[in-house]
């Protein structure tokens, strides 16, 4: 056990969930302001929302179960855990062997599970449907968020642990596999943006639809904990892309590394929240076939890197 | 050996003793088993590393038994299972007393493991195919305890699989000892056969194992047959039954001169048993037929791993090798621990509620808690959910399948790659179903009162039968440095080169990656404070809970409101329309403007893709060929005048 490893990761931890609100609250102004209305008051907006609901009484299906009433908690803390092993401020050191890819994208799969399950639990017609179309939407993009990464991995060289591929993009090796990365890479952000569940693939959470999918029974402190969980989420899988496909510029200093990650979040959610103002929902079969052009992509990047290996 | 091996037999000669005594019987023909089985978990574990062999003489041949690693691997994940199966069922048996004899069931139960037992240890082609037929005849038995139609049926498809499997075994082991001269395994090993022949006998093994293994397309029984079982017997039937099949592929296989297109043909195989499974699984609402279409789904994933590993065999990789064949093994003891638990949760939830289809359950987590906890865990370690078991053995066949990919041709690549999104596709569907199973099972409103009302918690050695498995799910999953090392000194054994499997904590795999469930439950731990300080900071003491009917728009909430099983994956349906032919029931039962009667089934295509013809062309045939038996004495006669003469004349002239 490496002291400042174990550091670091707390920081890292704390800080970004400390600021993913904020996140959330630049993403509002600037729907607001594409769309032409006033929108929120500041940037901090999220928190005192959050801060509200914590203060608030709830209200409890009588079907829950404990899998109901602990969910917010589990979902929250998985995707804490994401986050803490995210190669930003230690890269290889006590956490390498928390921080492989496979072990994250199954992280993604048990608060899938857990979203899941919970829906079903809280006995809401409308939950259950939230948490039908979640399975629905990661059916359609982990083929291309497998195969593009493991287009990454193949260049690496077979090591799957984030620290590794993060050392190996950017050196300057990369720069001989360019076209193969950058394919796999337009199909990740894209597999990203959708896993992210925003418009206009908000279908397991849409609001006016129904009712906010899983979040329709829940109140007070969980309602807070299972919101800010969907807001982790959202910052965990971007983080991800952003661990794998964007590590420049390569900073030593941890502090630095962080403050940096922070700004890319920021570009993301910026460039993020201009698709996201101007589209409407697509319906679940529209998604399948945006879908497929991501996984085209990504089988091109695949082709790109079976073409250079024989050259 | 030969130790364990008796008290099985006396178990069952006990057990039938005690016929008469419907309660001693279940106590003492399934409390030996259990016995039996925590002896052999000792004793096959310390065989691990070493080897003995068992020579039984008769009359006419001696029966050889020979335990190397690979033999006790197995036999220890038999034992395993058959302890958790045999405490289940000692209460698990009364659901049957007097309906059946009891006294019978446990005779066949201790002769159906001990029969596995000795398949996988059996040395010699003549035992090995007794003990193989015994071990089908017996699980034929168990089937039959459940008496209805639908069971005859399902054993009929069952037997007819089984023996056209067990014919081509037969047929493949008969031509290696011609080949070699004898009847003993171990003269099989490194004799000369043309390439064409080495292909025909691999072909009549992998097939001939793999209907019994229920690899695509020969899984048709498996659905019809699991379900029919009693649970304690469908657990054990799918969590190791149909691995004995795995043994022998591996074994028999590896005395053939490998090439590499049969791992990679063994790959496509897997990646489509386990895409096909998983997508059939997801259509059921029987839980104990959706839960043997995922063991067809765990067969393909066994499967990959087993295919690299055939793969770097014939490439002379023996790093690759060994590589693949950890992740085959390793989720061989995996799948067996959770399947086995899950067919147990699936078998309590029948014992108290009589009923298996799961449309009709809902919100038993309330009154069967513990059944609840463990099928729950189940879930998770089949749905590779980490710190589980499942994530572990899912990790290493990853790793193994990117290290071939990275080793092999632009074809090799595309076919390793695709079996790496079949399997993370494979993935994404099994969390889909068990989310389904679980939540529609425990969790929710009872969709039917009257069940709900009569259900409780099973007996408590039900629930301990299940708990040992949990456990084993448990520190299969965090034990994986330990685990995997062990499994390394099996795959040593075949492969003859072997890597580093473990660092402290962490799991190394032969690319050099590195993963520790136990460090990642560690970090989860540590975690869960966050939430629990947000609470506590910001919480407010006046704050209350109040317990309401779920909200549904202001109108009166009813159970029939909430999701049920086909619409979980009615969108799924939707779009794999192509594969899921719905089989649709629509009845007016009262005219125009009463209620109809609506259902649909999906049901499997291969079916009528694969089977329907053979079935229709032997009817035909039968039906051509009935002209020869008119039923007239005097034809007959003339049938055996004819061939009399037919062979006077060879006789002469020959």
């Amino acid at each position: 056990m490496n002291i400042p490893d174990i550091v670091y990761l707390i920081v890292q931890v704390v800080v970004i969930i400390l600021v993913s609100p904020l996140l959330d609250g630049i993403r509002r102004i600037m729907i607001a302001k594409f769309q032409s209305r006033r929108g929120p008051v500041d940037i901090f907006q999220t928190y005192r929302d959050i801060i509200k609901l914590f203060k608030r009484s709830e209200t409890m299906p009588d079907c829950g179960t404990w899998v109901f009433r602990s969910a917010p908690y589990l979902m929250f803390t998985i995707m804490a855990v994401v986050i803490a092993v995210l190669p930003v401020m230690h890269t290889n050191g006590t956490f390498a062997a928390a921080s492989d890819l496979f072990l994250i994208i199954y992280l993604f799969a048990l608060m899938r599970f857990i979203f899941g399950i919970a829906s079903v639990d809280s006995g809401n017609p409308f939950a259950g449907i939230g948490g039908s179309r979640e399975q629905m939407i990661a059916l359609f993009v982990e083929p291309t968020i497998i195969l593009a990464a493991i287009v990454v991995v193949f260049i690496t060289g077979g090591v799957t642990n984030l620290g590794e591929i993060k050392n190996f993009v950017s050196s300057e090796a990369i720069l001989n596999v360019l076209p193969v990365f950058i394919f796999s890479g337009v199909a990740f952000l894209f597999a990203t943006y959708v896993e992210t569940g925003k418009k206009p693939f908000d279908l397991a959470e849409a609001e006016q639809e129904i009712q906010e999918g899983l979040l329709a029974e829940y109140a007070g402190k969980r309602l807070a904990l299972a919101h800010g969980a969907l807001v982790l989420k959202q910052v965990a899988i971007v983080g991800l892309f952003i661990s794998i496909y964007v590590p420049w510029p390569v900073i030593d200093i941890p502090i630095l590394s962080l403050v940096f990650f922070l700004v890319k979040l920021v570009i993301f959610y910026y460039f993020a929240s201009f698709v996201e103002g101007v589209s409407t929902r697509l319906r679940i079969g529209d998604t399948r076939l945006a879908a497929s052009g991501a996984f085209t992509l990504a089988f091109i990047s695949l082709i790109l890197f079976i073409i250079g290996r024989a050259a | 050996m030969a130790e364990v091996y008796l008290l099985f037999l006396a178990g069952a000669a006990a057990s039938l003793l005690l016929y008469k005594f419907q309660k001693a019987a279940a106590y003492i023909g399934f409390g030996i088993p259990a016995a039996a089985c925590a002896f052999g978990i000792w004793y096959f574990f310390s065989g691990l590393t070493g080897g003995s062999e068992l020579l039984v003489s008769f009359p006419i041949m001696e029966a050889k038994f020979v335990l190397d690693p690979l033999s006790s691997f197995f036999s220890f994940v038999i034992c395993l299972i058959g302890l958790a199966a045999s405490i289940y069922g000692i209460h698990y048996a009364e659901e049957y007393s007097g309906k059946v004899s009891i006294g019978a069931m446990g005779f066949f139960f201790n002769l159906f493991i001990v029969s596995m037992l000795m398949v996988v240890t059996a040395a010699h082609v003549f035992w090995f195919m007794v003990f193989w037929e015994f071990m089908t005849l017996t699980s034929f038995f168990l089937i039959h305890f459940n008496d209805s139609e639908k069971t005859a049926k399902a054993t009929v498809l069952y037997m007819v699989i089984a023996h056209i499997g067990g014919a081509a075994i037969l047929t493949g082991m008969l031509l290696m000892s011609t080949g070699a001269g004898s009847f003993y395994f171990s003269d099989f090993k490194g004799i000369n056969l043309s390439a064409t022949m080495a292909t025909v006998i691999f072909f009549l093994f992998f097939f001939g194992f793999g209907s019994k293994a229920g690899i695509f397309p020969v899984h048709v029984w498996l659905p019809e047959a699991h379900p029919a079982a009693p649970s304690h017997v469908s657990a054990l039937m799918s969590a190791v039954m149909i691995k004995t099949a795995i043994y022998g592929i591996i074994r028999t296989c590896l005395w053939l001169p490998l090439s590499e297109w049969w791992g990679i043909m063994i790959i496509v195989f897997g990646a489509l048993s386990a895409l096909l499974g998983v997508l059939y699984a997801l259509t059921q609402h029987d839980t104990k037929a959706l839960l043997a279409y995922h063991s067809v789904e765990n067969i393909g994933i066994i499967l990959l791993g087993c295919g690299v590993g055939f793969y770097g065999m014939a490439s002379g990789n023996g790093i690759l090798a060994a590589a693949g064949f950890i992740g085959g093994l390793y989720h061989v003891i995996n799948h067996a621990t959770f399947k086995g638990l899950l067919f147990l949760g699936a078998g309590s939830v029948i014992f108290r509620t009589h009923n298996q289809d799961m449309n009709k359950l809902g919100g038993l987590a309330r009154k069967m808690p513990y059944t609840a906890f463990a099928f729950l865990i189940g879930a998770m370690a089949i749905s590779a959910l980490p710190p589980l078991n499942g994530f572990v053995s899912e990790w290493f066949t990853y790793q193994s399948l990117i290290q071939a990919a990275l080793g092999s041709g632009a074809m090799g690549t595309f076919i390793f790659t695709g079996a790496i999104v079949a399997l993370a596709v494979t993935g994404v569907l099994a969390v889909m179903c068990f989310v389904k199973v679980y939540s529609v099972i425990f969790t929710g409103t009872p969709r039917d009162e009257k069940i709900w009302e009569k259900s409780k918690e099973s007996p408590f050695l039900m629930v301990a039968g299940m708990f040992i498995l949990v456990g084993a799910c448990i520190l299969l999953g965090l034990g994986a440095p330990y685990a995997a090392g062990k499994i390394m000194n099996v795959s040593l054994s075949i492969t003859g080169m072997g890597f580093e499997t473990a660092r402290g904590i962490n799991v190394v795999s032969s690319t050099g990656s590195i993963v520790s469930p136990v460090l990642i439950s560690i970090v989860f731990v540590s975690m869960l404070v966050v939430p629990f300080l947000f609470t506590a900071i910001f919480r407010d003491s006046t704050s209350t809970v109040r317990i309401t009917k779920p909200y549904v728009c202001g109108t009166k909430y009813s159970s029939r409101m909430q999701i049920t099983a086909s619409p979980f994956t009615g969108f799924l349906r939707q779009v794999m329309n192509w594969l899921f032919r719905n089989e649709v029931h629509f009845e007016e039962t009262n005219g125009y403007f009463g209620r109809v009667k609506y259902s649909s089934h999906a049901k499997d295509i291969w079916w009528s893709i694969f089977y329907t013809p053979v079935i229709k062309g032997l009817q035909f045939l039968s039906d051509k060929l009935s002209v020869l038996q008119n039923g007239r004495m005097q034809l007959y006669a003339s049938y055996v005048l004819v061939t009399l003469a037919f062979f006077i004349i060879i006789a002469i002239f020959g």
